[in-house]
């Protein structure tokens, strides 16, 4: 292992503010009561999927393989005004810290751990398992919110997104002049992203696309955990997520696979860059569940 | 030939559907993001598209998103979807009320609004909230001898017009022109059977290195290793034939819309290029010569 090291940042000048939701109550559509959902190969399912208080899923575990459809581990936050929640969504970082305010569990202590995308927009918080267990839908958490503004000092072409000045100092990183490059567990080609594309990069997350299984089982990337850092290649998340030749992302895996088309495990972009600039190498430790120290 | 091929038409139900022609809306704070985060505010979606029509090049118009001709939709959510749902490209439709009465016009899109191709001349006595009403028929299409073949929003002229030749129990469509499957962008979120699923145009020297620049309204387009029969998903050995339905976008992510109108196995379904494969003409609504 080299060493960790850490490129420098501008963190003296970042505004941490406070942001909050209430634990999300999972939803189906309404009438005509038709709860099924169609896999990518048109049948029907009903799987739990997002939202919630998720008992016995957790950042580190795997992303694949759960009786689920893009299950977010741990618990599921939200603000019932859309706009609130976009506040919420866009400044609410990967690493960040939070507090449990009411409830059984007040007091309680979380981080952050990624975000979903469209339909959903939720922000996802890891909280222990013994403490899940005295929570209740409806609690009320609150987001020391820090990290947006956040620039690289010498690296300006990378922009970092939904990403704590916490998780930038454990991510594994090595600084060559002008590239930086960051440790991630896997690499995923462009023709493998899916859902999320054309939406926005600050408040919204992707999906590896996961119906072609054999591809995935060929690359490796059936092994993903949740709490990965992946690398997205030749995709530009500057502004939306979206193509480009040479362009790189770098995320987190946030929540489980599932089954419809288009979708797969979703990933909450941390960074990226258009043309080179970020560069990364193997690293198959990285896992925010470590990185971060995660309570289990 | 395609006279050996045999279409279930005479099962199909024709039913009419309206929508209003819109008038566009402009959210608080209008701007549109580039690549670059550069902001711009530009015309495209919505309302009467006076001078962008099926057949027109689908890039390098100062607009976002364009829709050619008229774009409508219904207030009712339930009916708007009905309107989506059944109608199909190729329908006929005609305006009801207003002082363009009686025009007659071709569905040639699906957007987040149906979008009408009628006569210019109609166009100029169209107003905002004028109705059109589609003989909406086509849904449940299908080849007889060719089950793993599944249509969608393809009416019986649109069928007809393909040019789908069997060559030894494999369907071939000409297409103006194959995209590669990594570029297809925002829409994979959505079911195959609701609007489109943009190619994502941000790599603008790919775009001009493989003519994708030169695409235009009302294309036919091939794409390999997809599948689109219950959302559209990276599959290795499935293919899909598409119609462009919207101008391009400076939006990462976006670009030309791509509607999805025939999906299948590869081995069953295959196209060839053929630079006239526009809908424009196949459906003789003008000639692109």
């Amino acid at each position: 292992m080299t060493a960790r090291h850490t490129p420098a940042a501008n963190l003296a000048d970042l505004v941490a503010v406070s942001v909050a939701g209430a634990i999300a109550h999972p939803s189906f559509p309404g009438l005509p009561a038709e709860p099924y959902r169609l896999a990518a190969d048109g049948t029907a399912f009903l799987l739990p999927t997002w939202g919630g208080l998720v008992y016995n899923v957790s950042v580190g575990d795997r992303a694949f393989g759960w009786a689920a459809d893009c299950i977010h581990p741990g618990v599921s936050i939200r603000q019932a005004d859309d706009m609130k929640n976009r506040g919420l969504l866009v400044y609410a970082c990967v690493g960040n810290r939070a507090k449990v305010m009411t409830g059984q569990a007040a007091g309680a202590r979380g981080v952050v751990t990624g975000k979903s995308g469209r339909f959903s927009e939720q922000v996802i918080v890891h909280f222990p398992k013994d403490v899940r267990t005295t929570m209740a839908v409806g609690d009320q958490i609150v987001i020391r919110a820090e990290g947006v503004g956040m620039t690289l000092t010498a690296h300006p072409a990378v922009l970092l997104k939904s990403l704590s000045p916490e998780l930038l100092a454990a991510l594994p990183a090595r600084e060559d002049g002008e590239r930086v490059a960051f440790g991630v567990t896997a690499r995923i080609p462009a023709h493998l992203v899916g859902a999320g594309l054309g939406l926005s990069s600050e408040g919204g997350n992707v999906h590896l696309q996961s119906t072609d299984r054999a591809l995935l089982a060929e690359l490796g990337l059936d092994r993903l955990r949740l709490g990965d850092i992946v690398a997205l290649d030749d995709t530009d998340a500057r502004f939306n997520h979206g193509y480009l030749t040479g362009a790189r992302a770098i995320g987190v895996i946030s929540s489980t696979d599932g089954p419809r088309a288009g979708y797969g495990p979703g990933i909450t972009v941390i960074m990226t860059a258009p043309s080179g600039e970020l560069g990364c190498f193997e690293a198959p430790a990285a896992n925010i569940a470590d990185l971060l120290a995660l309570e289990t | 030939m395609s006279g050996t091929l045999r279409w279930n038409s005479a099962d199909l139900v024709e039913m009419a559907v309206t929508g209003q022609v819109s008038q566009p809306a402009i959210r608080q704070g209008a701007y549109l993001h580039g690549p670059d985060g550069r902001a711009t505010t530009l015309p495209g979606m919505y309302g009467i598209a006076y001078n962008a029509r099926v057949g027109d090049r689908a890039f390098g118009w100062a607009g976002d998103h364009v829709e050619p001709g008229a774009s409508i939709a219904h207030p009712d959510e339930k009916a708007d979807y009905a309107l989506h749902y059944l109608t199909c490209i190729g329908n006929a439709a005609e305006v009801v009320s207003g002082r363009a009465r009686g025009a007659t016009g071709i569905v040639t899109g699906e957007h987040a609004r149906l979008l009408v191709h009628l006569p210019p001349e109609a166009l100029e006595d169209l107003m905002v909230g004028d109705t059109i009403q589609i003989r909406a028929r086509g849904r449940g299409i299908r080849l007889v001898d060719h089950p793993a073949l599944e249509f969608k929003k393809t009416s019986p002229a649109l069928a007809a017009a393909f040019g789908l030749r069997d060559e030894s129990g494999r369907i071939v469509c000409p297409v103006a022109m194959e995209l590669p499957a990594r570029i297809m962008g925002s829409g994979a979120e959505l079911n195959a059977e609701f609007v489109d699923q943009d190619l994502m145009s941000g790599d603008r020297a790919l775009m001009a290195e493989l003519g994708i620049d030169r695409m235009r309204l009302g294309d036919l387009v091939g794409i390999r290793d997809v599948d689109h029969r219950f959302g559209r998903s990276f599959r290795r050995g499935w293919t899909a034939i598409c119609l462009c339905i919207h101008g391009d976008s400076v939006m990462t992510g976006h670009g030309p819309g791509i509607l999805t109108l025939i999906t299948g196995p590869a081995d069953r379904l295959d196209f060839v290029l053929d630079p006239a494969a526009n809908i424009a003409s196949l459906l003789g609504i003008r000639s692109l010569s």
